[in-house]
């Protein structure tokens, strides 16, 4: 047991090499230009959407306060959750079918990660400069310049952050009253709170962690490989083209020196946002961002050698097969997609026209009226047709059970929701003391009022009803 | 002598960053899922109303409070899983795991 190296082993802690900063160089490219569409049109989404009222709402509110999300002018309720499930499961399985199909075009295009990280080097680029002068800005001393380049560039990010936030925000508390709410101080705890909840972790993710999120915290780079396949769409280096690599003069002859294309230039390294060298072969760092295929395409044209070095293409491919689209892998997403927006869909069009939940009174129990026992009420009916709905309302459960109030029709204009008090009476003698399970019934007017028949009936809550007991 | 089998054996440590990141992401998801999933199904007013009658609690407070209760019951689970797979090799060298050579 006895072993020498014991001593030794605490300061293998120290043999952990800190991560080192990328600097990822600026690159101008058709990919490059393509992501930087994707990014405008995304966060574009995102900070304008908000701002877009529709019909008196804004055009997507998450209105967690009262419960509501307000889609496009549509509303849904907390009921409606299954659908947000389907959602969901639809988004993910559409990830699955575009991820084996042409890999990691997340990853490189549409994730906030790359997208708002981009954003923010962006900024970095605007005040600390390129690539080779922000390495050595940050080798160089604390001089004027280096604070001054970056005090700029934090208070860029940090507004840009808290905007992030607000805007964040804006999709659960009505923007337009919350915005004007920051410069009169009277912003709601949770609202600052979650701003600069959301904030902190834009300033932090896209300023700071960066590539390491997709290296070690993103699910998505751990699993994506098993969607892959060898006919999936990857960014590759193409090694027989490229290989034995070196440097040379401009009018070299590549024969002569025996060497491959690749000039060795280092330019898919430095724009690499992960700080990968593609030419090591696929690597799950890699996020598909096809910045290394604009600089590399930018060399060959320079070399007047052919583009596509480095290239979208698949395994297949590069050991001279060919890349076949249609295969079983393919066919199993797509079917499993389609069955789900058809379950989606369908559950969306038969969503119940008119929902009731009914909640006893908080305050009273009962109140005694003659020989009624009354029970007290607050009924919320949500109208979800596009046309105003004229309800009759009637109790069963209990043999002698009726409503007092109200008496006439209740009106729920299209597609809001009215919060009414209600209140039914039974005989103090029609039953024993307890809770006693029984169900609203909300009947269009001017139908047949048989209050057993559930044909009729366009929503039906239930509640309990509540008989004191006797002494 | 044995300092090359323990860099093998013993990987360093992960940045404190690469730590906090894998303990408090994946707790940061679910507990956001969590909180959608249960407050799908319940109201946080008629929850309030159930466990602490006495106190004043708005929606918003009952959505931020059972997330932020969700994300620590998480990270601490996630954290412990994180203990448990420390290894052992690391601060105890002589019970390092080390190729099965001679002795």
């Amino acid at each position: 047991m006895s072993n020498p190296s014991a001593t030794e082993s605490p300061q293998e802690l120290k043999l952990y090499v800190k991560t080192p900063k990328v600097y990822p160089r600026e690159v101008d490219g058709r990919f490059s230009r393509l992501r930087v569409l994707a990014a405008w049109v995304l966060l574009g989404l995102f900070y304008v959407a908000p701002w877009i009222n529709f019909g008196g709402t804004q055009i997507v509110l998450f209105d967690l306060p009262a419960r509501e999300f307000h889609i496009l002018g549509l509303t849904f309720w907390p009921q409606d959750f299954f659908m947000l499930a389907l959602l969901m499961a639809i988004a993910a399985i559409t990830l699955f079918f575009f991820t084996a199909l042409a890999g990691r075009l997340w990853c490189g295009y549409a994730c906030p990660q790359t997208v708002w990280t981009e954003v923010f080097l962006w900024m970095e680029k605007a005040t600390e400069g390129p690539r080779n002068k922000r390495m050595r800005l940050d080798q160089g001393p604390w001089n004027a310049e280096k604070i001054r380049r970056k005090v700029t560039k934090q208070f860029l990010w940090i507004v840009f952050s808290l905007w992030t936030g607000i805007t964040f925000v804006g999709f659960f508390t009505p923007i337009r009253e919350l915005v004007p709410s920051i410069f009169t101080l009277e912003m709601g705890g949770w609202e600052v709170f979650w701003s600069l909840f959301y904030g902190f972790a834009t300033y932090g993710n896209a300023g700071f962690m960066r590539e390491q999120v997709c290296k070690y915290m993103c699910p998505y780079a751990r699993f994506q490989s098993a969607m892959f396949d060898n006919d999936s769409l990857v960014i590759s280096y193409d090694v027989e083209r490229g290989e034995p690599r070196g440097k040379r003069a401009k009018n070299a002859d590549r024969e002569e020196l025996n060497l491959g294309d690749c000039i060795e230039c280092m330019g898919c390294v430095q724009v690499c946002p992960t700080g990968i060298d593609i030419r090591d072969g696929l690597q799950i760092e890699c996020i598909a961002c096809a910045a290394c295929i604009d600089v590399c395409d930018e060399v060959m044209d320079k070399m007047g050698y052919p583009r596509g070095l480095i290239r979208y293409t698949t395994e297949s491919a590069l050991k001279g097969g060919k890349t076949r689209i249609l295969r079983p892998r393919i066919f199993i997403y797509l079917g499993v997609l389609l069955a789900l927006i058809s379950l989606f869909s369908l559950v969306f069009f038969s969503r119940e026209s008119v929902h009731v939940d009914v909640l006893r009174d908080r305050t009273t129990l009962y109140r005694m009226a003659g020989d009624q026992i009354e029970n007290p009420y607050a009924l919320k009916i949500t109208n979800r047709t596009e046309s105003t709905q004229r309800l009759i309302l009637s109790a069963t459960g209990l043999e002698g059970l009726v409503v007092v109030a109200p008496t006439d029709a209740i009106e729920v204009p299209a597609g809001e929701v009215s919060n009414r008090p209600i209140t039914l009476a039974l005989p103090d003698d029609a039953i024993g003391p307890g809770l006693h399970e029984i169900e609203i019934i909300l009947m269009p007017e001017g139908s047949v009022e048989t209050p057993s028949s559930d044909d009729e009936a366009l929503a039906i809550g239930e509640t309990r009803f509540f008989v004191p007991g006797g002494n | 002598m044995n300092v090359s089998e323990n860099e093998i054996n013993v990987p360093p440590p992960r940045p404190l960053i690469q730590r906090l990141g894998a303990i408090l992401w994946p707790s940061f998801f679910a507990a956001g899922v969590a909180t959608m999933v249960l407050f799908a199904f319940v109201d946080p007013i008629e929850l309030a109303a159930i466990s602490f009658p006495e106190l004043e609690i708005s929606r918003e407070t009952g959505y931020a409070v059972a997330f932020l209760g969700f994300w620590l019951g998480n990270a601490s689970a996630c954290s412990f899983t994180w203990l448990l797979l420390r290894p052992r090799s690391r601060f105890h060298a002589s019970t390092a795991e080390r190729p099965r050579t001679t002795t």
